[in-house]
C-alpha cells in the first residue's frame, strides 16, 4: 500500500501551506493520507508503528529527512520510504505566497510517490570480513590503535618499520610534549598493547578489498610473510631535517648553530646567553611545530637567556603559549635571517625586518634552528604499495579532513597520528582513538551494512571500462569478460551509473527510468498547477548541497517557489541526460549543485558534476541552445545564502 | 601491413593525375573499403580499436554532434539506451537550426563513456574485425575505396612525346593451364599477331596480385594484359564463383577503375581463351595492341628503362 503521513509540525505548517487542499488534490495518488501533529516525537512514532506495516511504501511530508530520519529509520517497518521536506524546502522558504507554496508541496509529494514506486529493498551486504587488523608504525598512535582494539577484543599485528627505536623515538619526537610526558605514555602504551604481535618489517604487496585485504609482508630476517586482514591503520611517524636556512646559519659548521631539539640542553647549562631562534620562510610548520617552538624559547627565556625568535609565521592554536613567551621576555622579531658571520665565539646575524622594513643586527652565541618536519622517509613506497593518494607535503591524504579525517583514499585503510601531519601528543593520540573506533565499527557491522547498490547487466555491458575507470572507490573490477561489485568498497555515490554509456549498470531505487519519471512528472505538474511559470530544476547532491539547501529553509532565505530539488547520492551521478530531460521537460534553468571544490565525500563527485556540465553546455551550444540554462555550482551547509543566490539569479 | 604500405607507394608511383572519386569495389574484392561508423549508437568501449591490427582505428576524444541529431530514433536499433535517451533528448531541444552549423563537441578530460572513433582509410584492410569487435553495431564495411583520400595529390608529369618508332610494350600475364596453351596454340597454328607482348607465366590468372600489376606499371609497360582460363572452366575453382579467373575477374575491374582515375585508364584489360581457342588469344593480343596503340606511350615516368 502507498500511504502518505503528512506532519504539520505541531500545527505550524498550515500557517503557510493549505494543507486540506493538498489532502484534497494528492488523495487520489496514495492509498492512504494521514495528518499528524509531531511525527518525529514518541506519540507520532506510535501513530506510524500502528500504521505502516512491512509491506507498505509510504511517503513522509514533514521536515527534512536529515532530522526526522533519524528517529525514523529504526522505528520504521518498511524500507520504502521518500521523505518529502515539505518544511525546509516548502514552507519556511516559501512564507510569502501560500497558494504557490502550497503547489510546490503537491508537486514534491507526487514527486515522492514516484519516488517510492520505484524503490527497492535495500541490499545487505552480507560480506565475509576479516577480524584482524593491520597496524602499519610502532609509535604513538601506532600503539594506541594496537592498545585500544587489543582492549576491545580485536586480534592487532603491530608492524614497526626496520628502523623503530623506542627511545630513539622518544628523543626524535619532542615536538609532540615534552620528554617525561612522551616517555610515561608510550612506556603506559606498550604496557597495554602487549597482546599485539609485533613484527620488523615492511609491506611488499596489497591485494583484496576493504574487509578482506592480503598483505605480504617481508621481514627484516629477510622472510616473507602472507597476513589476511580486515582493515589497515597506517600510522607512520614523521622525520626531522635541516631547513634550508641551514645553510646560511653555518649548521653544520659550527657547533654552536644547532637544532631546535638541542635548545633545552643548551639552556640548562648556560644561563646569561644571547640565542637567535630563526624560523625557515619557506617552510609552512605545523601547530605542534609552532607550539613547540613557543614551549622551548620560553623555557631558554626563563632560564635567564635573551631569546631573540627571527619568525615568519608561528602557527599556533593555543594563544596563551605565546603570551607566555612575551611574559618570560622573549623578543619576536618578524624577518628572515639573512646573513651570519662568524666574530670569534660569537655570530653576527643580519636580518631583515619585514614590518618595519629596515634591516638589523644582533650578536648572539647560539643559533638554533627549527627543523622541517617531513613524513617517514618511507611513506611514498609505502603509500604506493597501499594505493593511497598523499598530499603536497608527501603527506598521507586524508578522504575528506571533515567528516571523515582518519578515512584514506582507498576504503579499509585508515591514518592515525604524523602520518597525516604532525601532530601533538593529544592529537595524536585522539586520532588514534578516533582509527580505532571507526575500525571497530567496521568489524562489527559484518552483514549489516546495507545500501541500494549498482546492479550489472552483463546482457548490456560493452566491457569498457568506464565504470571501472570512474569509480573513486575501486569497488567495480574487471574480472574476465565480466564486471564485478565489490559491495565492501561501495559507498553507493553513483558515479559509474553516469560513466556507463549503455545502461549496464543501474542503480537500485535510483533507476535511470525512475529519474527521467520524475523529472517528466514534475515538469507536467507544474505545467498543471502553476501554467507558464517558470521553473528552476535543482539536482543536488545528498551530501553539503542537500545540507545547504536544508539551511536555506532553517535561516529563512527564501527563493522562488518554481524551484525543485531532486536529491542525488552524490551530483557525480548526474548525467548529461538527467539534465537535458529536466530542459526537455520544460525547466528554465538547471542547476546541478555539489559539495566544495575537493570536498566530495566520494572523492570525485564534484569535479565530475562540472565536467559533466561543461559538456552538456558544449552539447547545447552546438545544438543552438542557450547554455547559461545550465550550470553546476557547489552549496555547502556553511551557506546557507547559497541557494537564494543561485536561483535568484535565473533568467 | 608492409604489403599494404608496398602498394600504396606502388599506385602513387604510377599514378598521374589526382583522383577525384571514390571507386567502388566489386563483391568479391576484399581487402578494400570504407567502414562506415554511426556515432550516434558509438558507447566509446574502443574494442574495435582493440580489434583492429593495421591500427586504423583511433580514439577520437570530440562527442559527434551533427551525427547525434541526425539520427532517426528509434529506426537506427540503437542497443544502448542512454544513447537513445541522449539522442532523443537532444533532437527535441534542437532549435530550427541548420545542420551544417551543429558542430563536434570535445569530451572533456577525465569524463569516461563518451568518444568518437576516428578511422583512417589508408591503414584499413577492411578485415572486418572491428565490426565482429563492435557491441554496438556502429561499424558497417562499405564496398567503397576512399581512392583520393588515400592517394592524396599527385604532381602533373610532364606529356612525354610520342617517338616516331615507338611501338606498344605489353606485359601479359598467362595462366599456366588453358590461356598459356592456347598462346602456344596459336604459335603451333602459325597465327601471327603483334610483338607487342612478353608473357609471364603465372599458376593461375587468381594468382596475381595487384603488385605485380602495378610494377608492370612502374617499370615501363604501357599496358598490362591478363588472361586466364574459359570462365566457369578455370582449374583451380571451376563452377565455384571463388574460381580463380572469377576472382581476378572482378580485381581486374576494381584496378581499371583505379587506373582510370589515376590517369591511366584503358592499360589493363583482362580475357579469357581455353586451350583449343589459339585464334581468340591473337585476337585478344590485337585488339588490346590496338587499345594501347590509341592511347600512345604510358605516360608513366620511368624509373629504369628495360631493356628489350
Amino acid at each position: 500500500m502507498k500511504k502518505l503521513f503528512l506532519c504539520t509540525c505541531n500545527k505550524t505548517l498550515n500557517k503557510w501551506l493549505d494543507l486540506e487542499r493538498i489532502q484534497k488534490e494528492i488523495g487520489s495518488t496514495f492509498e492512504s493520507v494521514k495528518v499528524h501533529d509531531a511525527l518525529c516525537l514518541e506519540e507520532g512514532l506510535a501513530f506510524l508503528d500502528s500504521e505502516v506495516s512491512k509491506d507498505d511504501a509510504i511517503v513522509i511530508g514533514a521536515c527534512t529527512s536529515q532530522i526526522i530520519g533519524v528517529p525514523l529509520e529504526r522505528r520504521l517497518k518498511t524500507e520504502q520510504v521518500s521523505f518529502v521536506p515539505i518544511r525546509e524546502h516548502v514552507a519556511w522558504v516559501h512564507k510569502e505566497d501560500k497558494k504557490s507554496a502550497t503547489n510546490k508541496a503537491i508537486i514534491l509529494l507526487q514527486d515522492g510517490a514516484i519516488h517510492v514506486n520505484h524503490m527497492e529493498p535495500k541490499t545487505a551486504v552480507d560480506l565475509q570480513i576479516e577480524k584482524k587488523i593491520l597496524v602499519v608504525g610502532g609509535g604513538l598512535a601506532g600503539l594506541k590503535v594496537a592498545s585500544d582494539l587489543v582492549q576491545l577484543g580485536v586480534e592487532v599485528t603491530l608492524l614497526e618499520p626496520p628502523e623503530f627505536n623506542k627511545d630513539d623515538y622518544v628523543e626524535k619526537n619532542q615536538f609532540m610534549a615534552d620528554s617525561s610526558t612522551l616517555k610515561d605514555t608510550v612506556n603506559g602504551l606498550l604496557a597495554t598493547s602487549k597482546g599485539a604481535k609485533k613484527l620488523n618489517g615492511t609491506v611488499t604487496s596489497l591485494s583484496g578489498r576493504a574487509g578482506l585485504f592480503s598483505v605480504i609482508i617481508k621481514l627484516d630476517d629477510g622472510k616473507e610473510m602472507d597476513l589476511l586482514v580486515g582493515a589497515i591503520v597506517v600510522a607512520t611517524h614523521t622525520e626531522q631535517s635541516a631547513p634550508s636556512l641551514a645553510k646560511t646559519s653555518l649548521y653544520g659548521k659550527s657547533e654552536n648553530s644547532v637544532l631546535i631539539s638541542e635548545l633545552a640542553t643548551l639552556a640548562s647549562n648556560k644561563s646569561g646567553k644571547t640565542i637567535l631562534v630563526a624560523q625557515d620562510p619557506t617552510y609552512h610548520e605545523s601547530d605542534a611545530e609552532g607550539s613547540y617552538l613557543l614551549r622551548e624559547v620560553t623555557q631558554a627565556a626563563e632560564k635567564g637567556n635573551t631569546v631573540i625568535v627571527a619568525h615568519f609565521n608561528i602557527y599556533t592554536k593555543d594563544e596563551n603559549l605565546y603570551r607566555k613567551a612575551r611574559e618570560s621576555g622573549v623578543i619576536f622579531v618578524r624577518g628572515t635571517l639573512e646573513k651570519v658571520d662568524k666574530k670569534k665565539d660569537q655570530f653576527v646575524c643580519r636580518l631583515e625586518n619585514t614590518l618595519e622594513s629596515q634591516v638589523r643586527e644582533f650578536t648572539v652565541d647560539y643559533i638554533v634552528l627549527q627543523p622541517e618536519r617531513k613524513p617517514w622517509s618511507g611513506t611514498r613506497k609505502l603509500a604506493n604499495t597501499l594505493d593511497l593518494n598523499l598530499d603536497q607535503s608527501g603527506f598521507i591524504k586524508t578522504r575528506y579532513s571533515k567528516m571523515k579525517p582518519v578515512q584514506t583514499s582507498k576504503r579499509g585503510i585508515f591514518i592515525a597520528g604524523n602520518a597525516k601531519t604532525p601532530m601533538n601528543l593529544n592529537d595524536a593520540l585522539a586520532s588514534a582513538s578516533n582509527a580505532s573506533l571507526e575500525v571497530f565499527k567496521n568489524i562489527i557491522a559484518e552483514g549489516e551494512r546495507k545500501g541500494w547498490i549498482p546492479v550489472i547487466d552483463e546482457e548490456q555491458c560493452d566491457l569498457c571500462e568506464a565504470c571501472v575507470n570512474a569509480c573513486p572507490n575501486d569497488a567495480l573490477r574487471r574480472d574476465e569478460d565480466l564486471i564485478k561489485h565489490v559491495p565492501m568498497n561501495c559507498e553507493f555515490c553513483g558515479i559509474c551509473v553516469s560513466a556507463c554509456p549503455t545502461r549496464a549498470i543501474e542503480f537500485q531505487s535510483h533507476k535511470k527510468d525512475s529519474w527521467l519519471a520524475r523529472i517528466e512528472a514534475i515538469g507536467a505538474n507544474h505545467k498543471k498547477l502553476e501554467g507558464k511559470k517558470p521553473f528552476t530544476l535543482v539536482y543536488a547532491c545528498s551530501e553539503c548541497a542537500n545540507a545547504s539547501i536544508d539551511q536555506a529553509g532553517f535561516t529563512g532565505k527564501g527563493y522562488p517557489t518554481g524551484t525543485y530539488v531532486l536529491q542525488f547520492p552524490c551530483a557525480g551521478m548526474v548525467s548529461p541526460i538527467e539534465i537535458l530531460k529536466g530542459l526537455v521537460e520544460g525547466a528554465e534553468q538547471v542547476i546541478v549543485a555539489h559539495c566544495p571544490p575537493g570536498g566530495c565525500h566520494h572523492q570525485t563527485g564534484d569535479h565530475l558534476s562540472e565536467l559533466v556540465v561543461k559538456f552538456t553546455q558544449d552539447m547545447l551550444t552546438s545544438i543552438g541552445q542557450d547554455p547559461s540554462r545550465i550550470k553546476a555550482t557547489y552549496m555547502i551547509a556553511a551557506l546557507p545564502n547559497k541557494m537564494q543566490e543561485e536561483v535568484a539569479h535565473r533568467g | 601491413m608492409d604489403k599494404r604500405i608496398d602498394l600504396l607507394e606502388a599506385i602513387r608511383s604510377i599514378a598521374v593525375k589526382t583522383p577525384m572519386n571514390d571507386i567502388e569495389v566489386p563483391e568479391k574484392v576484399v581487402g578494400f573499403g570504407t567502414i562506415e561508423y554511426k556515432a550516434q549508437t558509438c558507447s566509446a568501449c574502443k574494442k574495435c580499436i582493440l580489434a583492429c591490427e593495421p591500427g586504423a582505428l583511433d580514439m577520437d576524444s570530440t562527442l559527434n554532434m551533427p551525427d547525434y541529431v541526425r539520427a532517426t530514433v528509434p529506426m537506427e536499433g540503437f542497443r544502448s539506451k542512454n544513447r537513445e535517451t541522449l539522442v532523443t533528448l537532444l533532437q527535441s531541444l534542437k532549435q530550427d537550426y541548420n545542420f551544417g552549423d551543429v558542430l563536434a563537441v570535445s569530451v572533456p578530460e577525465g569524463l569516461a563513456g563518451y568518444g568518437s572513433i576516428d578511422w583512417s582509410a589508408e591503414q584499413c584492410i577492411a578485415c572486418e574485425k572491428c565490426i565482429e569487435a563492435c557491441p554496438e553495431n556502429c561499424l558497417t564495411l562499405k564496398k567503397v575505396y576512399k581512392l583520393p583520400e588515400i592517394v592524396g595529390e599527385i604532381e602533373a608529369v610532364p606529356v612525354k612525346r610520342t617517338e616516331k618508332d615507338w611501338e606498344p610494350f605489353i606485359i601479359c600475364f598467362v595462366c599456366w593451364e588453358c590461356s598459356h596453351a592456347a598462346a602456344d596454340l596459336a604459335g603451333l597454328m602459325h597465327l601471327s599477331y603483334p610483338a607487342t607482348i612478353r608473357t609471364v607465366r603465372i599458376p593461375c590468372s587468381g594468382a596475381l596480385e595487384p603488385i605485380h600489376i602495378m610494377t608492370a606499371m612502374a617499370q615501363g609497360a604501357d599496358g598490362v594484359l591478363v588472361t586466364g582460363c574459359l570462365l566457369h572452366e578455370c582449374h583451380y575453382g571451376g563452377d565455384s564463383p571463388k574460381a580463380g579467373n572469377f576472382m581476378q575477374y572482378d580485381f581486374v575491374k576494381f584496378w581499371s577503375d583505379i587506373f582510370e582515375e589515376i590517369g591511366i585508364g584503358g592499360r589493363l584489360y583482362i580475357d579469357f581463351a581455353s586451350a583449343a581457342m589459339g585464334i581468340k588469344f591473337a585476337e585478344i593480343v590485337e585488339t588490346f595492341t590496338e587499345q594501347i596503340r590509341k592511347l600512345g606511350p604510358s605516360p608513366i615516368p620511368v624509373k629504369s628503362e628495360v631493356q628489350e
